[in-house]
């Protein structure tokens, strides 16, 4: 009787589990941990490109004890090209109030989703996240974020901040990575185990010539090439084993994901799809994948814990709109994305929320100063982390940036200025919220995270930089 | 144990021709005329090409990245490319953040400088290094151009110690300088600007000069505590202003380590030890072969080359495999351009595809692998050896090489150029498959049976049948490039 393609790959994907198990591969040097805990979470990192405007997605809706909403609209304007968001706009986004100014503080109308994850207890709000002297530049700022060393003062070329925290705690024939990308996301490359670049489930196949019918012989040929290459005594060759029969485990084990997924959750799947933005669309393939690992049993060889999403177009120099418009449905999109990901985690699962944390950032806010109908490149901005109610002290964290025109950067460029001291309007390192998650969600300890993860602008570890002291317990996780 | 006067055999002389070079074809092996020469006679005519001048031509990145891998594709002078790419890397700068910051000029600026690795290659190092804080992609990369004598920018600085020349420590583990080193070597470098030609210009009124003397800066002095260089040495010895920059470079040469070994040349070798032969060369063969070449006094390029052509070391790898044998992940660009240039293809389109499989144009399957050429990561340049494979770069080169045996007719890829259609025996078959890939030193013999075993899984071989062949003997190709033994040299 033929054998199915499916059968076949169940039969040698056990097989090559075993080899990939095996004492040979303990003994490699590219395992540093061969049995990682792989514990039961998640971390899902999702950055907005382009630079979102911060100061039209925390909203000071009236002064509390200071002037942000005066010095508000004192740069901000209605009508023609207008962006300012009016109180009345804001009443349905309220969310807490400002630590440092007391000021009621309201997400963009379009955070819909967002709003009811924060009432909900499912969001924490960190405003007036970045790091000092800021660069502008897109290339720069990003790479700085994405690569936790802003300094470069430690040489860690190539690799992200997610990265080295996979590399310190999983080994060569693990996969805890995926990118819903084409590529591998900056913040999660390193060398040391596998993280997969995967656009499509659906597509995730491993590419063979279509010509005739003898894909099942080349699989077994491969297969049988690369456990040689395990059982060689040559040690790049059993990397380049293990590595290459983890990419076709992978590529045989994903696809069924999507299959399974598509089966048993029809109605989420068409909810994403209403929302129809990429956004939406990227978050259904990772809880595709959160789907089939955290059944019982496991989906087989799926592993993966850790997930990278992008969202594109916040470079809004101009059109920006204000309650309506391109930023309105960038938010309304990521908002509504991320409350129907959450829905459907708690739908599979009730307590699934409470082990998935999403961290959401973008490379450097916007001007407070509109710029015709738009605003041009700045500084600090927010962040969010979402998570289930009781993986997360939902709330108001960081103050708002010091948005008064008398405060602002005097270099001529209109900038919010990074504050590094205990100045009222201190601002929250970057470093804090990934340290906290580090520490908080992941189990790093602080000399770990500090000395291979974030790195301090200076020696000594006290501090992120001069007179920024290190936080890595930021309230917002237990 | 070999030296300059060893004849090669066939396989020492095709394992040379890649190496040293982007592949190693029967036709390449047979012009080079390197065939039953002794290795230094080898390396003096592989080393002796004349000079050729590319730039690499497009105005915008993704033309110029196209034009770069063509010629690489075609080039007659496959050693002076493989040398140009480890300067590339070396002396690294990315089109992307010269596009963020003179976006009119970048593709402009990738081309001056990568004709520049081009041109002095295999000379005089110190020229080179020299050469190179004068290019104006450099002085705009590495922010020279935002060096002003008020607040000097230490970037440059930094790279110029670390990357280029030193190492921030030597083979014992000793640092080679101080931050005092660097913030004076930036001194030097103040007020360097490019025109709209392009050219470099020292802008005097942002240089720092004795005449404003900063005088908490103290003397323009460096490696006063390192380099075995008693009280250090002065960089405005030759005259301030334009000669400082070059008077830095002369004497970052004469550093010496704790070892007493000048330190310039002993990296310098490592690297070139580490690109041309694997990871971790032993400190035994590094001093020989500059030693044998005289680099640490004449710091002539082509002369290091010939000693690292003429050792047992560089013959190594091409041994088959066993537990001390050193093996070297191919880089991308060699991956896709050797595998190319080995099977006779050609690219199609305007966005150069590989005619078959996925259409997909070679800068984005470049990107998936993991190297865009003239546009590295960082400075560091790329990350080499297993830094190259993750599972999606993985991938990317199994598109690759499925795209290649998918294009099919018309000139492509053509097995029957490759294997001889008379033969009968599989294990013939899969020898002759593994020689024009030049990958048999790195397939045992149980991996060959592998290859026979799918060979033979549905009878016994058929080159005369169109569907046998389509079918198997482009599998078997397709195969072997995705086999272990292929990701090395």
């Amino acid at each position: 009787m033929a054998i199915t393609r499916r059968q076949f790959i169940r039969r040698t994907g056990l097989a090559t589990a075993g080899t990939l198990l095996g004492p040979s591969l303990f003994a490699s040097p590219f395992v540093r941990r061969a049995f990682a805990d792989l514990g039961d979470r998640y971390l899902i990192v999702i950055f907005l490109d382009g630079g979102n405007d911060g100061q039209n997605t925390v909203v000071p809706v009236d002064n509390g004890g200071g002037s942000l909403r005066a010095d508000y609209e004192d740069n901000r304007f209605s009508g023609g090209g207008g962006i300012r968001l009016t109180p009345a706009q804001l009443g349905g986004t309220l969310v807490g109030t400002d630590p440092n100014t007391g000021a009621q503080l309201a997400l963009h109308p379009g955070f819909i989703g967002l709003k009811q994850l924060y009432d909900a207890g499912q969001l924490a709000v960190i405003q007036g996240c970045g790091y000092p002297e800021y660069s502008l530049s897109h290339e720069e700022s990003r790479l700085i974020w994405q690569s936790g060393n802003p300094l470069r003062l430690t040489p860690l070329s190539g690799t992200g901040w997610v990265g080295r925290h996979l590399a310190a705690t999983y080994g060569g024939s693990q996969i805890p990575g995926v990118c819903i990308s084409d590529s591998i996301a900056p913040e999660f490359r390193q060398s040391t185990t596998s993280v997969l670049a995967i656009q499509e489930l659906e597509n995730f196949g491993f590419p063979w010539d279509s010509f005739g019918s003898d894909e099942t012989a080349k699989e077994l040929a491969f297969g049988a090439l690369h456990a040689n290459a395990v059982a060689g005594a040559q040690a790049t060759q059993n990397f380049i084993g293990n590595a290459g029969n983890a990419t076709l485990l992978s590529t045989s084990s994903y696809p069924a994901l999507h299959t399974d997924y598509q089966a048993d959750r029809p109605g989420f799947s068409q909810q994403y799809a209403d929302i129809d933005r990429s956004i939406a669309y990227d978050l259904r393939e990772v809880a595709k994948v959160i789907y089939g690992v955290s059944s019982v049993p496991p989906a087989p060889n799926v592993g993966a814990r850790f997930f990278h999403l992008a969202n594109n177009g916040y470079d809004t120099h101009s059109d920006q709109g204000g309650a309506t418009g391109q930023q309105y449905d960038l938010h309304r999109e990521v908002g509504d994305s991320l409350k129907l990901f959450y829905d459907d985690l708690a739908d599979m699962d009730s307590n699934l929320p409470d082990k998935v944390l999403t961290v959401v950032w973008s490379e450097f806010a916007r001007r407070i100063e509109q710029n015709g109908s738009g605003t041009d490149h700045g500084s600090q901005g927010p962040m969010f982390v979402v998570g289930g109610p009781n993986a997360l002290n939902g709330g108001v964290y960081g103050n708002h940036p010091n948005i008064d025109a008398l405060d602002i950067d005097d270099d001529g460029n209109g900038n919010t200025i990074y504050r590094q001291t205990a100045h009222p309007f201190r601002s929250t390192d970057f470093r804090d919220v990934f340290g906290t998650i580090l520490k908080r969600w992941l189990n790093m300890t602080e000399l770990q995270i500090k000395s291979n993860i974030l790195i301090p602008d200076v020696v000594g570890g006290e501090y992120w930089s001069e007179a920024n002291g290190i936080n890595l317990n930021m309230g917002f996780l237990p | 144990m070999g030296d300059q006067n060893t004849i090669l055999s066939e396989g020492e002389a095709r394992h040379l021709l890649r190496r040293s070079g982007l592949s190693a074809t029967r036709k390449e092996l047979a012009t080079s005329g390197v065939l039953g020469l002794s290795r230094g006679a080898a390396a003096d005519r592989l080393l002796g090409y004349k000079v050729k001048t590319f730039k690499p031509p497009g105005n915008d990145q993704r033309k110029q990245h196209d034009s770069y891998m063509r010629y690489l594709l075609v080039t007659k002078t496959p050693v002076q490319e493989k040398l140009a790419l480890f300067w590339h890397d070396h002396f690294a700068t990315g089109i992307a953040k010269l596009l963020a910051s003179n976006f009119d000029q970048a593709t402009k600026l990738m081309a001056s400088q990568n004709k520049l690795l081009r041109t002095l290659a295999k000379g005089d190092m110190k020229a080179f290094v020299k050469a190179i804080g004068r290019d104006s992609a450099m002085i705009e990369f590495l922010d020279t151009v935002r060096n002003d004598k008020a607040i000097p920018n230490e970037n440059y600085a930094r790279e110029l110690l670390e990357l280029f020349t030193l190492g921030v420590f030597d083979s014992g583990g000793n640092e080679n300088y101080t931050q005092a080193d660097i913030v004076q070597i930036a001194r030097a470098f103040t007020g360097w600007r490019y025109g709209r030609n392009l050219k470099p210009f020292l802008d005097g009124n942002q240089h720092d000069t004795s005449a404003e003397f900063f005088t908490e800066r103290g003397p323009k002095r460096i490696f006063e505590t390192r380099g075995q260089i008693a009280g250090g040495a002065v960089f405005d010895a030759n005259g301030e202003g334009e000669p400082e920059i070059d008077t830095v470079v002369d004497i970052i040469f004469t550093h010496r380590d704790t070892d007493g070994a000048n330190t310039v040349a002993r990296r310098t070798a490592r690297r070139l030890l580490e690109f041309y032969v694997g990871p971790d060369p032993d400190l035994s063969v590094i001093d020989t072969v500059i030693a044998e070449s005289g680099f640490d006094a004449t710091f002539n390029i082509q002369a290091l080359l010939r000693a690292i052509f003429c050792n047992d070391a560089f013959y190594e790898p091409g041994q088959p495999f066993g537990a001390g044998v050193t093996k070297s992940v191919k880089w991308p660009v060699d991956f896709a351009i050797g595998s190319m240039r080995m099977l006779g293809m050609k690219f199609a389109g305007s966005n150069k595809y590989i005619p078959g499989g996925s259409f997909t144009g070679i800068i984005n399957q470049m990107e998936s692998m993991g190297q865009i050429l003239l546009d590295p990561p960082s400075v560091f340049g790329w990350e080499w050896e297993t830094s190259w494979l993750s599972s999606s770069t993985l991938l990317a080169r199994y598109n690759f090489a499925r795209d290649i045996v998918a294009s099919r007719g018309g000139g492509r890829f053509r097995p029957d150029k490759l294997v001889d259609f008379s033969l009968t025996d599989p294990g013939l078959i899969v020898d002759e498959v593994l020689d024009a890939l030049h990958v048999a030193h790195n397939f045992t013999a149980a991996d060959k049976q592998i290859c026979v075993d799918y060979l033979t899984d549905s009878g016994p071989p058929d080159l005369e049948d169109f569907n046998y062949v389509n079918e198997k003997l482009h599998g078997l190709f397709e195969l072997v490039m995705k086999s272990p033994g292929y990701q090395v040299f």
